[in-house]
């Protein structure tokens, strides 16, 4: 074989040469790749913003289905025991369940001097404060403080609760640490307030409909939101068990009603996603006391964390068996979605760069036919069948390789119009992403492999063929 | 020294398959020894063009043997031959064949590109080039060059690898008359001073003057050189190779 420097540089300077034969050969790899690229970072990028962000894959979630029989309420009851028959299952990592507020419950405080008011009867879940384990800093402050705080000092602080105005403000607090005490009217004694906890959907929804149309401030960081507005006390709210804002509910609570005070401490994913998220034992009390024992036993749902995330279809089967099933898993629906319109487009790419790969073929052929007497002379100076082969193959991968780089730098191009056209013309939408592109090592690797790859095939039978000419016809070529 | 650097023994050759099937060699053996530089005559078609393409590894015989430089062309390996081509063997052809992209002194350096470890190339090249006077234009392309100066390049290729043997198809085919006569004169020189051995294929009698012995071949078969006439002077012109097919 000749020496690879020689070969190299043989095979660039023959590429320079042919400017034309170069653009038309590469023409549609170039494309090829680039759409291989751009579809599969679009992919990546959307799929991290729905799955990452809207709808988190990690866990799922089982419900009962709802089911009579006879005009009989006969659905499945979750409780402690379904808890512990879904946990002894193999293929079951974690599962921990979730409480939601039986009863009617309204919500209102005063947010950015405008009074909110939203129902929280069924939209509150409890759950295990375990669950933000892997958040020592929520995790400290996610608790039920009604129980772990049973020697704390300040409980026993008597209190007299401030007095409401007519416009719904409430006077000094009179506890001693007025950044999480309020003063509970049940037992007129200082109380820790409820920790809560919201979705990034809920914080999402919030910035992109509710802030624009109220003239509200965008939430970008919590955290530092909380800080400039005066402390986490700024975040509190009541909650008013056994009130409802539903004009004309059914569930009339009568006689029982009862304030609490809330405090927003957080936003996670594993908060439900429209609605707030409190310690389950909250929930527990508060179903017992308002719902009775059934409601304060039964759980709404039961989160599920899986060993293999492949093993859902096994996990599924036997839920089936149990009457139970999976909540709709809207991020699956979604993976798959985004599945098959990215493999659609990887199809498409496919296609055209193999259809590249043919017209590669094609035009060595031709340019394999023209250069017949240079390979003559190549042969009479000394070059093997070996040597013309990889000229040739040579000259396909280095148009694989160029063509691939163009194609991933119009791809990028492409990628920062569209994330520039949407940071500039389009209005702010919940989840709005900054790109919608994730171009990850191996998409670009992969581009540029099969962009080289793809050109080495199409040129395979050329350079075969070249290698094949004996030298004396390939001399007497015109 | 009288050690043969070619010899041939009973060569068959033919193109073409089944009824198409024509024979252009039919037995041809002849020896060249070393320092001999022959003048290879015959009509167009006779097959001139054939044996020395066979002598020099770029076509294959059917049947014979081949001999050159101590080597069984048909049996070596392809490596092996291309090897030989590529520093023992030089080619001249009727049409140049300099590449275009090439400087003159890029194609005059070509044959390195295929020797591992080639060394002082570009002053091999450029002292290649200054044997056959043509220094001044190494970094010229040859569709600068007139005739007689691409002849002299691709010469000064051949001679790059300083080969044993020099096998000429031609080589004054493309040239006027006085052009063809130097490029003669050339060769009898290298012949001369170099002891270099050459066979000229050729339809010229200027080249028989100089060659020190003259094979001729018809319709595949070799046959006394003194007895075979050249041809008429006027013949030789219409008798390039190819013709318009
Ligand atoms: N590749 C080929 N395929 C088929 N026939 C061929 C091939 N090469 C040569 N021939 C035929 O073989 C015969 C001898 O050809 P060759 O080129 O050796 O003749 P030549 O003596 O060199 O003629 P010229 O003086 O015209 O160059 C011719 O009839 C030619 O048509
Ligand atoms: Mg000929």
């Amino acid at each position: 074989m000749m020496p690879v420097g020689n070969l190299v540089g043989m095979v660039v300077r023959n590429t320079v040469r042919s400017p034309r034969h170069f653009a038309l050969s590469a023409f549609g790899i170039v494309i090829g790749i680039a759409s291989f690229v751009f579809f599969l970072g679009l992919s990546m990028g959307v799929r991290n913003v729905i799955l990452g962000k809207i709808f988190p894959l990690e866990v799922v979630e089982v419900v009962a289905p709802r089911a009579s029989f006879m005009g009989k309420d006969i659905t499945k009851k979750l409780d402690d025991g379904t808890v512990e028959m879904i946990r002894a299952r193999p293929e079951v990592k974690e599962a921990t369940p979730r409480m939601k507020v039986a009863f009617p419950a309204a919500g209102f405080g005063m947010f950015e001097g405008q009074e909110i008011k939203f129902e929280v009867g069924g939209f509150c879940d409890g759950v295990d404060p375990k669950v933000l384990a892997d958040d020592p800093k929520l995790a400290a402050l996610f608790k039920d403080w009604e129980a772990a705080g049973a020697d704390d000092p300040a409980k026993t602080v008597a209190c007299v609760p401030p007095v409401v105005d007519d416009k719904g403000v409430a006077g000094k607090n009179p506890c001693p640490d007025p950044e999480f005490y309020y003063c509970d009217v049940q037992d007129n004694r200082c109380h820790r307030r409820v920790p809560v906890i919201v979705s990034p959907t809920l914080l999402e929804l919030y910035n992109g409909q509710v802030a624009s149309t109220h003239g509200l401030p965008v939430i970008g960081d919590l955290e530092q939101f909380v800080v400039e507005r005066g402390g986490l006390a700024r975040m509190r709210f009541t909650i008013a068990l056994g009130e409802t804002m539903v004009a004309g509910s059914a569930m009339a609570t009568s006689d029982k009603k009862r304030r609490v005070e809330g405090m927003l401490i957080g936003i996670t994913p594993k908060a439900m996603p429209i609605g707030m998220t409190v310690p389950i034992e909250y929930t527990r009390r508060w179903n017992q006391e308002f719902a009775g024992d059934e409601a304060a036993s039964t759980y709404s749902s039961i989160v599920v964390t899986l060993n293999d995330k492949d093993r859902l279809a096994v996990f599924s089967a036997w839920l089936q068996e149990q009457d139970l099933r999976l909540e709709d898993q809207l991020g699956e629906r979604f993976a798959t979605a985004i599945f098959i319109v990215t493999t659609l487009f990887v199809l498409i790419s496919f296609t055209i760069v193999t259809i590249s790969s043919i017209n590669i073929a094609h035009n060595f052929f031709m340019q394999v036919s023209e250069r017949r007497r240079e390979i003559g002379v190549l042969r009479a100076v000394g070059a093997t069948r070996t040597d013309v082969k990889l000229i040739i193959l040579g000259e396909a991968a280095l148009i694989g390789v160029i063509g691939g780089l163009l194609g991933v730098g119009i791809a990028f191009a492409g990628a920062a119009l569209v994330d520039w056209a949407s940071a500039t013309y389009l209005p702010r939408f919940p989840f709005k992403p900054p790109t919608y592109f994730d171009f990850k090592g191996w998409i670009i690797a992969g581009g540029l492999g099969f962009s080289t790859v793809f050109c080495v095939v199409g040129g395979y039978l050329p350079a075969r063929k070249a290698a094949k000419l004996p030298p004396a016809q390939a001399l007497a070529a015109q | 020294m009288s050690e043969a650097v070619i010899k041939l023994r009973d060569v068959k050759k033919s193109y073409g398959s089944g009824a198409a099937r024509t024979p252009v060699l039919r037995g041809v053996s002849f020896e060249v020894a070393r320092g001999e530089l022959i003048a290879l005559v015959g009509q167009s078609g006779s097959g001139k063009s054939t044996l020395l393409n066979i002598i020099g590894g770029l076509d294959t015989a059917d049947a014979g043997d081949v001999e050159v430089l101590g080597h069984d062309i048909r049996k070596i390996g392809e490596k092996e031959l291309a090897g030989l081509r590529n520093s023992s063997i030089g080619f001249v052809f009727q049409a140049f064949n300099l590449l275009d992209h090439l400087t003159c002194l890029g194609n005059v350096t070509l044959p390195a590109s295929f020797t591992p470890g080639a060394k002082d190339v570009e002053a091999r090249g450029l002292e290649a080039l200054r044997r056959v006077g043509l220094v001044e234009l190494a970094q010229r392309h040859p569709s600068e060059l007139s005739g007689g100066q691409k002849q002299r390049v691709a010469i000064a290729r051949a001679l790059f690898g300083a080969p044993k043997l020099l096998l000429c198809d031609e080589p004054t085919g493309s040239l006027d008359s006085e052009t063809g006569r130097e490029v003669i004169e050339f060769f009898r020189e290298l012949n001369e001073k170099d002891q270099m051995t050459l066979v000229i294929v050729t339809h010229e009698r200027r080249v028989s003057s100089v060659a020190r012995r003259i094979i001729a071949i018809r319709d595949g078969q070799l046959v006394d050189g003194e007895e075979l006439a050249l041809g008429a002077p006027g013949d030789a012109g219409g008798a390039g190779a190819g013709g318009p097919a």
